[in-house]
């Protein structure tokens, strides 16, 4: 019996590592198209050119400016986004929890909304202050919804939390309607388009400042695999140890919270990662976090570049949010797997 | 205990903010500065631009452009209005993906389009050696800097941009046409005293409002924004009590105006821009709508959604009273 | 119902005798509940003359009253009270129970105390279709763009039903609310994306915020029917709809034919919550919050349950539109807004309070 339990688990483990090797190559594959496409035509041989120095100014403004900063930030930001999930489904024992679920989605899109509504710009203002507002605005919402859900010596319920949830989203949603009815329609299609999710950070200065909490943050809830394993399947156990499950959920949430936060400053709210990463990442390698985790991660980044790459070409010149392909792709996708679930 | 457990995590967040917020400011500075030299147009750009008669100017935003002596290749996106009356040619114009500003294809008539929101790429592709932009929210968040990568781009900002003949002064200047733009201005200045003139003699005293039709929902201009300040402030006439309330609380340039308001509405003439003209414009049957003075009295002046009512700038201005002398004052 | 029920296999005795046992000891409080429906449609009544005497123009109450009673259409205000107002303010009734009994409906069937017709897809099927009127029918006279609307409602409605009930295994509350989410989501999604792309967000954003201002006596001819004969369709089904409450396993032990019941159930909820939406937009937390109410003020018997929903989401609307109407003039706020804004301190207090979580 031993054995066989041995044998069955090694199994799972090669399949995982096959798993994450396939997602990778995918992501490979993909970075290459994404690099290659755009509305000015390079061909693969000036790309390689380019990258490896050469090419015009030109094309050099195209590649290391434009193109590769967004695609390295549409894979942070799958990352994230997607293990950002995979937490908060563990923490809510809810299979259809994402980032978007505690308010962050919200907070932030409402912040930038007032923002743009009501400051005066008299001057540029610096390239960093948005991010950081929709940071504080997810944050703040996202603290909220926890407060609220939280109780001492009972920890927080998983019950709660989504419905204090619910009921900040819908607040924060309706305060955002009224005052998107009073803003011009300049200032409405900006709003607009960040809500939608349209990446619209795409230099390297947010690479660089969302590349600190996805190197901690990540890591971390790695490291965390175990626990969550333990609070996902939410037995007497988990309750039993207490004080330890409440402070192990409280840093676990903070975590997911820093992570979805930080990504939605910089791309605006894109919704389906979170729901759908976690779900792929389980079917293909099963309930455990150890390798759930990077696998959700993997699959979260080849979405999000995919969706961004399509994003950029299927109505060219124009371009749409990527946070409409990610949904366009993503919710077909979770239909079926509705479909085939018994 | 929790206190004491989250302080590690709480100081890794705030070292992950802090070099955020470094490496955003960092950066921001770098590339702000780099701007002005790499931005010279890119190599397939038509003439060598005689560089000593680059001038430097500080747009809306503070930033210092190097603006080009004889720009040729200009994107100024929603800002055709001015280039249109200065005679400039842009080398693409503002569109959605359903229209573009009507009013103006007399004169751009075959421009190539480029999406509103200006994706870099696309801006790329026309090789512009000038960007003029208008708005704030257009290069919020970091876009300048890429911008400023592809071409030499002016922001008008906000407060220069909601008023057109500040706008019009200033693209003059960075045009190095001022001579031009103010005689443009001067022009219709003339224009529009010879008009109110005219319209004074024409209906002395009376109020009129504009109103405009969209979705079966009507909406009125603002007493001084848009072309309510052609309407009240060029050609003096009077504005209606209900238009006054409405724009001393309301913030956009057309503000809605709900059927009871609107059947309150005591101008004695109406200028109507219809937006629902293909759908029938049931809302014009409407008892209520009948019921309202101007209409009751025929005093009601339609305008499509093609006219220039629903813009500003001076060559919008200037077709407005165009459209008032030829038919109110006849 | 004896249609929803059949005869018990087991020992001669009547199912719906078994079944009136079973209801007989549900926690539930009649006379309370006649109580509050009397004093709700007492309040009704008096917020619905409120409501028509307060408004954008300034008319004495006995004028009022003598343009509802002695219409003379040349008077300026009487046209306003006739043409504007009593549309409207019914309009807001007959929206408040819709959305109301419709949530009441969907908490019962799906047992999950947070559905809501827009669960199913209801609300996102009606904006993607004027999203697509918007951008591609532009010229659309605004009474077919409401058709159509409920068209849109009515088929992403039939969609999740259909996707949740072809699964193996049939349809599960869960896999209802799994495939509404998504969809909604799918074509949230992809209004945004046809908003942004031809420029007409703010377009649909107006849409719906001009809500309950767009009835008039045409709308409400078309819509009172329906909405009628869903309301008495739903008070016919309230007791297999309690049962159901109760699981799948008790109402089919009770003999109920619960795939009847559902489709009968969730055919309400669309031609409810459908026309509704259609007319006057999305306003979500009626069908959430005051089935909920009602249930903790009458208990769980859903044939008490639905007509205090109805009446309390009447009284709901009618004052938040009314308060929609004066907190800013001559603006109006978006009544979904305000009854978001009502009902959201509200939901937070009931979600923490309750002891029994929801």
């Amino acid at each position: 019996m031993g054995a066989f339990m041995s044998e069955s688990e090694r199994r799972k483990r090669r399949k995982a590592w096959l798993v994450a090797a396939i997602l990778s190559a995918a992501i490979a594959v993909v970075f290459v198209v994404s690099m290659n496409t755009g509305v000015i035509r390079l061909s693969p041989i000036d790309v390689l050119r380019t990258l490896a120095g050469g090419g015009t100014e030109r094309q050099q403004l195209i590649l290391f400016d434009f193109r590769l900063p967004r695609i390295v930030i549409s894979l942070l930001i799958g990352a994230g986004l997607a293990v950002s999930g995979a937490v908060l489904q563990a923490l809510s024992r809810n299979a259809l929890a994402d980032p978007g679920i505690i308010g962050i989605n919200s907070g932030a899109g409402l912040i930038v909304l007032l923002f743009i509504a009501y400051y005066p710009a008299p001057a540029a203002t610096p390239a960093y202050l948005l991010p950081l507002l929709a940071w504080a605005g997810g944050g703040a919402a996202a603290a909220l919804v926890f407060l609220l859900s939280y109780r001492r010596h009972k920890g927080l319920s998983s019950n709660r939390l989504i419905l204090n949830g619910v009921a900040v989203n819908s607040g924060f949603a309706a305060v955002t309607i009224v005052v998107s009815l009073r803003i011009n329609p300049e200032q409405y299609q900006f709003v607009a388009t960040w809500m939608a999710g349209s990446i619209w950070g795409k230099d390297w200065s947010y690479v660089l400042a969302l590349l600190p909490f996805i190197a901690i943050l990540l890591p971390y809830v790695l490291f965390k695999s175990r626990t969550l394993n333990v609070l996902n399947l939410g037995t007497p156990m988990a309750t039993g140890l207490g004080a330890f499950v409440s402070r192990e959920q409280v840093l676990l949430l903070a975590a997911a919270v820093g992570l979805a936060g930080s990504c939605v400053a910089v791309s605006g709210s894109i919704g389906f990662v979170g729901l759908i990463a976690p779900h792929l990442a389980r079917r293909l390698v099963g309930q455990r976090y150890q390798a759930l985790l990077p696998v959700t991660a993997l699959s979260g980044a080849l979405l999000v570049m995919a969706a961004d790459t399509i994003a950029k070409v299927i109505l060219q010149p124009a371009e749409i949010p990527t946070g409409i392909i990610v949904a366009a792709v993503g919710a077909p996708y979770f239909l079926y797997l509705l479909y085939r679930s018994k | 205990m929790v206190k004491s457990k989250l302080k590690v995590p709480a100081l890794l967040l705030s070292i992950a903010f802090m070099s955020m917020l470094l490496a955003a400011c960092g950066s921001g500075n770098h590339s702000n500065t780099a701007a002005g030299n790499d931005a010279s147009p890119p190599p397939a750009s038509t003439a060598p631009a005689a560089s000593p008669a680059q001038t430097k100017m500080t747009d809306g935003l503070g930033h210092e452009v190097e603006v080009p002596a004889d720009p040729q290749r200009i994107i100024a996106s929603y800002l055709e209005d001015y280039l249109v009356s200065l005679g400039v040619k842009p080398v693409a114009q503002w569109s959605v993906a359903n229209g573009t500003q009507e009013y103006l294809q007399d004169s751009l008539k075959d421009l190539p389009t480029i999406p509103y929101d200006l994706p870099l790429e696309a801006v790329t592709s026309f090789d512009p050696d000038l960007l003029i932009i208008g708005s704030n929210s257009a290069v919020e968040g970091g876009k300048y800097d890429q911008y400023a990568k592809i071409a030499p781009t002016f922001v008008l900002g906000d407060e220069v941009n909601n008023d057109w003949r500040k706008a019009l002064l200033k693209i003059g200047e960075v045009l190095h046409k001022s001579d031009e733009a103010q005689k443009v201005l001067d022009d219709y200045e003339k224009k529009a005293a010879d008009a109110k003139a005219k319209l004074e003699a024409a209906i002395p005293g009376k109020s009129v409002a504009a109103v405009w039709l969209v979705q079966g929902k009507f909406y009125v201009v603002s007493d001084k924004l848009s072309s309510g300040a052609v309407l009240y402030k060029d050609l003096g006439l009077k504005a209606p009590e209900v238009v006054k309330e409405i724009s001393a609380s309301g913030a956009g340039n057309w503000n809605a105006i709900s059927l009871e308001k609107l059947a309150d509405l005591d101008a004695d003439y109406l200028i109507l821009v219809n937006s629902d003209k293909d759908s029938g414009s049931a809302a014009l049957n409407d008892a209520l709508w009948k019921s309202v003075p101007a209409v009751k009295n025929g005093n009601v002046y339609e305008y499509p959604k093609s006219s220039s009512w629903l813009y500003y700038g001076p060559v919008a201005s200037s077709q407005m009273v165009d459209n008032l002398l030829k038919d109110i004052v006849k | 119902m004896a249609a929803t029920t059949r005869k018990g296999r087991d020992g001669g005795q009547p199912a719906g005798k078994k079944a009136d046992d079973a209801l007989h000891k549900l926690h539930s409080r009649p006379r309370t509940a006649i109580v509050l429906i009397a004093a709700g449609a007492a309040a009704l009544l008096f917020s619905l003359a409120l409501s028509v005497s307060f408004g954008a123009m300034d008319i004495k109450f006995r004028m009022v009253w003598e343009a509802v009673f002695h219409y003379n259409p040349d008077l300026k205000e009487h046209q306003v009270i006739q043409e504007l107002r009593l549309p409207r303010v019914l309009g807001c009734m007959l929206v408040g129970s819709s959305f109301a009994v419709a949530g009441a409906v969907m908490q019962g069937m799906t047992r999950n105390p947070l559905a809501d017709s827009g669960l199913i897809g209801l609300n996102s099927g009606a904006t993607f279709a004027i999203a697509l009127c918007l951008a591609f029918l532009p010229g659309l006279p605004y009474r077919y763009v409401v058709l159509l609307a409920f068209v849109g409602a009515a088929l992403s409605a039939a969609l999740v039903f259909a996707l949740g009930s072809s699964v193996r295994g049939g349809l599960t509350p869960t896999r209802l609310v799994l495939a509404g989410v998504t969809l909604s989501a799918l074509l949230t999604a992809l209004s945004e994306g046809i908003a942004l792309y031809f420029r007409i967000g703010q377009d649909l954003a107006f849409w719906f915020a001009g809500g309950v201002a767009n009835m008039r006596w045409l709308e409400l001819k078309v819509m009172t029917p329906w909405i009628a004969l869903a309301l008495a369709g739903a008070m016919g089904l309230s007791r297999s709809i309690t049962m159901l409450s109760l699981g799948e396993e008790v109402a089919r032990g009770l003999g109920l034919r619960s795939g009847l019941v559902k489709g009968l159930g969730l055919a309400i909820v669309v031609v409810l919550a459908g026309s509704a939406v259609s007319a006057v937009g999305a306003v979500s937390f009626v069908g959430l919050l005051v089935p909920h109410l009602a249930r903790k003020l009458v208990g769980v018997d859903y044939r008490w349950i639905i007509p205090t929903s109805a009446v309390l989401g009447a009284l709901l609307v009618v004052l938040a539109d009314l308060a929609a109407r004066t907190v800013h003039p001559p603006f109006e706020t978006p009544i979904g807004a305000m009854i978001s804004l009502i009902g959201v301190p509200f939901f937070i207090y009931l979600a923490n309070k309750e002891r029994r979580e929801l």
